[in-house]
């Protein structure tokens, strides 16, 4: 499908191994932007760029994000913004002193240019306007909500890649047996279920029927749970369930890819000659196979970063997890402007963070990029 | 291409059918659905018995009702975002591929621009400022669906630019929508089949997930909304209304989704040209 083209010559860095069954991506896995065969693809394209042309192309995506956040409210139909400020609309901002500071921190009495200016130089100082809801600074609210967000998305992230590094390694082995067929049909089935469904019904059966973890919350309010230890088991016993949820939005990709991998390997001649010398079947595995295949999964680990999001947004929404998709989440209810443009602002530079420093990371890892 | 063979396999079969429920839902709701969806046809919260076969929910309003209308905005949404994307896709990774120079270099540039912005916070912000109608609803989402598919049709193109039949077709005066009419878009349309069917199952999970969020028009009936409307009740887990509340609805959009993914996945070998030189 990427014979040719000025694609092409880099594609081939990657895919010199003979056709590799199993190892095809399929346009439903492009699409959702992991297929192995892509993730080489892509990096090594990149890697032509140099270092300055990577920061470049990062900055310039940065730009465009800083840009939307500001010019996406002011050019709505029916301005948004203004109707904060004007008596007859419905989201009227009753507060006096409120709606001052909103008004001063939109300039929406000042020419678009001043404004767009005044608005880089408050993102610059970390001022992300004042709460409609909450009345306080929305920058303490993201100070207060990240945390946890990175907590819940980092332990499902841990959890994904553990669970599909192993059963792809276990699956590719045993390639086309039930073993096989079954774990694939689990984890495709998984990341087809809406994530907010799932949560309700993870939420139902563990908390609800077996009682085994809380409803909701990331912690238990007012308890003198004794010590840090005893908050620590509180803190992990209520982010057991929405981390678990979380994770299987993205196992599957970490699955297919490594599964994907491991089958290109399969046939290698070290394996061949492992063999012959008489080395056991698990050093085999995970000593040589595995590892060989495991180079693509590191830049999938960043790319997911952006599925982690979008999933930690509906998944604290179910579990009321305190963190900035729940905050999205109540922004949203309460026509929170700030609130919400300082979500979409923190949460999409995350996204980008992580892109980058997966580029780095190639960069670095694989040898044949650094000529 | 062997067709019977992908026409039989059971993946296509059923996401076919699935599909194909989807849809005859959509088209027939008014004569499926026992209730006007709105229409408080009940007591709040009764249980399923013969009258409302699903139950109703905390204002009244028919359950199974809502259901069968729930799959108008799911069906009609994620036929015309991905129908909107294809388009999109279609225009610049062929304008791409065909021109070349700064044309292509500037689009695909566009492309990674595009490929590095999270969709779902933006869909978000975007729905939040404008409000949600079906129009604003398909326009973004298949406005943030074309770019990787727009790639892959631009290196497809690029192929295609070099093919003997088109370089004939151009050896013998043959213009631009010439070509791209008569040669590339024909050579071009499995791509374009298995990519429609990608985003429109994408596009069901996004319109439900915004629904969810709370996103919708709020005087329509989605299955994300129905939803949205159960989790936010307060009790609903401490009886047995989670069960026909939440599972119904949730159960509508697994499958929905998953019937546009098995047509996709079993489609692909039928399209992929490196699956068919194995066989």
């Amino acid at each position: 499908m990427r014979e040719a083209g000025p694609a092409a010559r880099a594609s081939t860095v990657t895919t010199l191994a003979p056709e590799r069954d199993g190892a095809e991506p399929t346009v439903s896995e492009e699409l959702a932007g992991f297929s192995a065969r892509d993730l080489g693809d892509d990096r090594v394209r990149g890697q032509r760029r140099s270092l300055a042309g990577l920061l470049g192309a990062y900055a310039l995506t940065v730009f465009v994000l800083v840009t939307l956040n500001f010019f996406l409210p002011r050019v709505m139909p029916g301005d948004p913004i203004a109707a904060l400020v004007t008596p007859e609309a419905a989201t009227f901002v009753h507060d006096e002193t409120l709606r001052r500071e909103l008004r001063s921190y939109y300039g929406l009495d000042r020419p678009l240019g001043v404004q767009y200016l005044q608005y880089l130089g408050d993102l610059a100082t970390g001022d992300l306007g004042t709460s409609i809801r909450y009345q306080t600074p929305v920058s303490r609210l993201v100070r207060e909500r990240l945390p946890w967000t990175v907590l819940l998305t980092g332990s499902a992230l841990t959890l994904a890649v553990a669970a599909g590094l192993l059963a792809g390694v276990h699956s590719a082995w045993r390639r086309g047996e039930p073993v096989d067929r079954g774990l694939l049909a689990v984890f495709l089935g998984l990341r087809n279920v809406p994530v907010f469904f799932l949560a309700s019904l993870a939420v139902f059966a563990f908390a609800v029927q077996l009682g085994w973890v809380p409803l909701a919350g990331a912690r238990t309010l007012f308890a003198d749970t004794g010590g840090l230890l005893g908050q620590s088991a509180d803190v992990a016993h209520h982010l057991l369930l929405p981390a678990a949820v979380l994770a299987t939005q993205f196992a599957a990709g970490y699955y297919l890819v490594m599964r994907a991998n491991m089958v290109g390997e399969l046939g290698a001649d070290y394996l061949v000659l492992g063999r012959v010398k008489g080395l056991r079947e698990r050093r085999l595995k995970y000593r040589y196979a595995a590892r060989n295949a495991l180079l693509p999964v590191v830049t999938l680990m960043a790319l997911q970063v952006s599925h982690a999001v979008t999933g930690a947004v509906f998944v604290e929404t179910v579990f009321a997890y305190p963190g900035m998709g729940r905050l999205l989440f109540d922004a949203v209810e309460f026509r929170d402007y700030p609130t919400l443009q300082a979500c979409f602002l923190v949460l999409t530079l995350v996204v980008v963070t992580a892109n980058f420093l997966a580029d780095l990371a190639y960069r670095r890892l694989d040898p044949r990029t650094t000529r | 291409m062997n067709g019977e063979a992908f026409l039989r396999s059971p993946l296509v079969a059923v996401g076919a059918a699935l599909v194909g429920v989807l849809v005859a839902v959509a088209l027939l709701a008014p004569v499926l659905a026992p209730y006007d969806p709105h229409a408080l046809a009940g007591d709040a919260l009764e249980r399923p018995s013969t009258r409302h076969l699903l139950g109703t929910n905390h204002l009244g309003q028919d359950l199974l009702s809502q259901l069968v209308w729930g799959s108008r905005p799911s069906a009609s949404v994620a036929v015309g975002g991905a129908a909107l994307a294809v388009l999109l896709a279609l225009g610049i990774g062929v304008g791409a591929g065909l021109v070349g120079g700064w044309v292509d270099v500037a689009a695909m540039r566009v492309v990674d621009v595009f490929l590095a912005l999270p969709t779902l916070p933006l869909l978000v912000l975007v729905a939040a400022l404008t409000g949600v109608s079906w129009t604003s609803l398909v326009i973004a989402i298949g406005a943030l669906s074309w770019p990787p598919m727009a790639r892959l049709v631009r290196s497809q193109a690029l192929t295609l630019r070099q093919r003997g039949f088109v370089e004939a077709a151009r050896g013998f005066g043959g213009g631009v929508r010439y070509i791209v009419g008569r040669h590339l878009t024909p050579a071009l349309a499995p791509l374009l089949v298995a990519a429609f069917v990608a985003i429109a199952a994408r596009a069901v999970l996004l319109e439900a997930g915004l629904a969810f969020l709370g996103l919708a028009d709020p005087t329509a009936v989605s299955w994300g909304l129905m939803l949205h409307e159960a989790l936010s009740y307060p009790a609903l887990y401490f009886s047995a209304l989670w069960s026909w509340w939440v599972l119904p609805a949730g159960f509508a959009i697994t499958l929905a989704v998953l019937g546009f993914t098995f047509l996709g996945v079993g489609l692909e070998p039928a399209f992929n040209p490196r699956w068919r030189r194995g066989r």
